[in-house]
């Protein structure tokens, strides 16, 4: 491209050309050409070299470019001026035009660390059912593996009690991401909701889970469905949802620009409708 | 400030002269308005399809179409879609606005630019070409009728006789490459003919979405393309890459196919991101929320959108150990796609909202891309996806995803734009009806399509016996085909009557704050007068109000 040159009358700019259409008729006559005639493909080749050819003439030294003269004075962008709005100033409880909402947040890893810890909790919860169900400890581990593998839909009760590497395995992480997501979720939406983070998370939250689950359970998990203990399972998302809320909430809070890394606002808000 | 009409000082040049103008072109800008021209040519081929399909499925034991031209219809309709509407849509967008947004008066390769979209026409003419050939290959010639997947072996001679898979082959690889050389020349442009001073982390989000998604297009499209290579050997030069009577693999051709085929999805919807990112902002009068995180959010969702294909084979019989990987490869796309959502969300919370058409588009999208996300979530998981995968329910989950995530965010781009490229606005009035016609006539398309599927109607019937308590969801969902056609009829009026009697739109008429705002509209060949210098992610506001640039605080 060539350099600006404010006090010239044009500037230099590629010249239009037909060769990029033409070659690309080329490529689609050749390719047309196998599925009717191979006569309309050597045509294609042909206009295909003959547009490269005159695509490559366009790339020599002093071709290929022409002089685009400035467009009128009066046709050009106006200048951009300082704004006759205001930057409104802040009210309470709005964010500003580019703070950060909230100003102060629990930091991601509180999130994650609290998710982990609660689903240490959930699955200790879990496995007590399993204990004292007299099931043993891996049958809730299998059946939360079953969303995976479906080799455990149509096995027997006695081959759930059993230890798998593979289930196991694949529950560990199963549970672990999802404990460590929604731990992060919770962290994130907190701020933005009413007081009493504990009772959202410990409460609300379990309660809206065990519903959810409790309608989609026959898709998600038909062989879950079949077996889960609907009070050990609330039992096990309530020590979740208080281990991780606890946990969460009394985390240390830090200013949502660490995060962000930008600076908050200094107060200022949206432009005003003047 | 009132502005005055454009004065007609010569008259314009004759028709053949202003066409030849056109097809020469190498004008980014020009080249853009022609893939959204071309966008919305095929946008109504697309449209007249799908109300076919809509209008047979309408009532049981329907005889409208014959069970061929059905298929005919719907391989068509997805490939038109996907390849000829929202891919060059994308590419029309990123075309006319990267350089006005870097502040390059050019592309990188302008001329390979003008080839690129030449091959995205040619790929759907000859895609179209299908419907008018008679004798072929096999003594058969019709429309592509194997789906827009294309499987084997299917897609073999022994099954497909005739060209008509041919055509889908040559159409979607010559449309390919032209794809790979926009994705190309785009990289080129945005990585060395940024505006002095614009940063990599100082690109508006739009631009830095589409790199990403520029790069998705350069990994995802190679494979595909040597995957329609092997297919063309297999048809015509007898090799046996696909087939599965001479050792070939079927299930070879899906991973292929999906290696590129899921990608496609997040390089369909990386653009609408970036859009929704810009529209969001300058209608709340807010500063995007987490800029930062949007952006290493998009990059996640690249990488991560390059491991998931398989979670289309579910169904294939895959291993358990390979279904839990692409299970939780699935699940875990949908955290920084949750994260964006929040930021969007964030940025619309106590901002100073303006509901012009754009604006709702936008949150139209929001809306019904986190339906298709959260039907998403639920599909990753392989035993729902087992239960539910080639239902009716699936088809509703990815409309909801393609069409109410990526067409709802270009339609926002379409009207917050329109004015930059044409000088006018569109018509406000029009733009709402526009946006809640195809609101609602979209809603009462696919999500009966949610129950019908659940209750067992499998996707690609041509019909279905009465009794099975199908009838009225496909009822409803035809009504809602015919009020979205209504909508997408609106737009065409207002596009072409705010062409000529648009109110003019001046400058910069959203009071926005990127650097395509500070060219005229439409803008000179050359872009810029001067190349702007930029400071910070907004470099017009930093201008209108210099009192609190951006720059101080970033």
């Amino acid at each position: 491209m060539s350099e600006v040159n404010e006090e010239s009358e044009s500037i230099g700019m590629p010249a239009p050309t037909a060769w990029p259409m033409v070659s690309a008729a080329g490529v689609a006559l050749a390719a047309v050409g196998i599925a009717t005639n191979p006569f309309i493909s050597v045509a294609g080749v042909m206009v295909l070299m003959v547009a490269i050819g005159g695509w490559l003439r366009e790339l020599t030294p002093g071709r290929g470019e022409i002089e685009e003269t400035w467009v009128p004075v009066d046709q050009r962008a106006r200048e951009v001026v300082a704004s006759s709005r205001r930057v409104a100033q802040p009210r309470a409880g709005l964010p500003g035009n580019r703070s950060h909402f909230p100003e102060r947040v629990h930091t991601y890893a509180s999130g994650v660390v609290g998710g982990l810890l609660g689903g240490g909790v959930m699955a200790g919860t879990a496995m007590l059912y399993g204990v004292v169900s007299g099931r043993g400890i891996w049958y809730p581990i299998n059946m939360l593996a079953g969303i995976v593998l479906t080799r455990f839909d149509d096995v027997s009760k006695l081959e759930l009690e059993r230890f798998s590497v593979t289930a196991f395995i694949i529950a560990s992480l199963l549970h672990l991401t999802a404990s460590a997501l929604v731990g992060l979720f919770f962290e994130i939406v907190l701020p933005t909701l009413p007081k009493s983070p504990v009772f959202w998370g410990g409460v609300v939250a379990p309660l809206m889970w065990t519903g959810v689950v409790y309608a989609s359970i026959g898709i998600l998990n038909p062989l879950m469905s079949e077996h889960i203990v609907w009070s050990w399972f609330i039992a096990s998302q309530f020590a979740y949802g208080l281990t991780m809320g606890i946990y969460v909430v009394n985390a240390k809070k830090v200013p949502a620009s660490h995060i962000e890394g930008a600076s908050t606002a200094d107060g200022r808000d949206h432009e005003s409708q003047s | 400030m009132a502005i005055a009409e454009p004065t007609i000082e010569s008259p314009a040049p004759p028709l053949v002269t202003r066409l030849h103008g056109w097809v020469t072109t190498v004008d980014h800008k020009r080249i853009g308005l022609m893939y959204l021209m071309m966008s919305l040519f095929f946008l109504v081929l697309g449209g007249l399809e799908v109300i076919w399909i809509r209008m047979q499925l309408w009532s049981a034991n329907n005889t409208l179409v014959e069970a061929d031209t059905f298929n005919q219809l719907f391989t068509m309709h997805g490939t038109t879609m996907i390849f000829f509407v929202v891919m060059p849509m994308i590419a029309g967008f990123a075309n006319y606005l990267i350089p006005l947004m870097i502040g390059a008066r050019d592309v990188a390769f302008p001329r390979l630019n003008a080839f690129g979209f030449w091959m995205s026409l040619f790929g759907g003419m000859i895609l179209y070409l299908s419907y008018f050939t008679g004798e072929a290959l096999y003594g058969a010639g019709s429309a592509p009728d194997v789906g827009w997947f294309a499987y084997a072996p299917l897609t073999s001679p022994a099954y497909s006789r005739g060209s008509s898979v041919d055509y889908w082959i040559l159409a979607t690889l010559v449309s390919g490459v032209g794809t790979l050389t926009f994705a190309i020349n785009l990289i080129a442009t945005i990585v060395s003919m940024r505006a002095p001073g614009m940063a990599i982390g100082k690109l508006p989000l739009f631009v830095w979405m589409m790199l990403v998604d520029a790069w998705l297009i350069v990994f995802a499209f190679p494979p595909f393309t040597a995957a329609q290579v092997m297919l063309l050997m297999d048809r015509h030069l007898g090799a046996h890459f696909f087939d599965t009577q001479a050792g070939g693999s079927a299930i070879l051709w899906q991973h292929l196919f999906w290696f590129f085929g899921h990608p496609e999805v997040y390089i369909m919807a990386l653009p609408a991101f970036g859009i929704i990112s810009e529209v969001v902002p300058v209608f709340s009068r807010k500063v995007i929320f987490g800029h930062t995180t949007l952006a290493m959010s998009t990059t996640a969702i690249g990488f991560i959108s390059m491991g998931v294909w398989a979670h289309h084979m579910f169904t294939v019989g895959l291993n358990d150990g390979l279904d839990a990987f692409f299970s939780a490869a699935s699940f875990l796309i949908a955290v920084p796609t949750g994260i964006k959502i929040f930021n969007w969300t964030a940025t619309l919370y106590g901002g100073r909202l303006r509901l012009h058409t754009p604006m709702l588009f936008a949150l139209g999208f929001l809306s019904m891309f986190l339906i298709g996300g959260l039907t998403g979530v639920m599909l990753a998981a392989v035993p729902v996806d087992w239960q539910v995968s080639d239902s009716y329910f699936l088809v509703a989950h990815f409309h909801y995803v393609l069409f109410g995530g990526s067409l709802f965010a270009l339609m926002a781009g379409l009207y917050y734009w329109y004015p930059k490229a044409t000088g006018r606005m569109l018509d406000e009035t029009w733009g709402k009806w526009h946006f809640w016609l195809q609101l609602i006539g979209f809603n009462l398309t696919f999500a009966p399509m949610h129950i019908s599927g659940l209750m067992g109607m499998p996707r690609r019937v041509y019909t279905y016996q009465a009794g099975q308590g199908w009838e009225i969801w496909n009822q409803i969902s035809t009504v809602g085909g015919f009020v979205m056609g209504a909508g997408f009829a609106v737009m065409f009026v207002n596009l072409l009557w705010s062409l000529q009697r648009g109110r003019i739109a001046g400058d910069d008429p959203w009071d926005a704050w990127t650097l395509e705002w500070a060219t005229s509209s439409p803008p000179a060949s050359y872009n810029f007068e001067t190349i702007p210098i930029v400071r910070s992610r907004r470099p017009l506001w930093d201008k209108k109000h210099p009192e609190d640039p951006d720059w101080i605080h970033e």
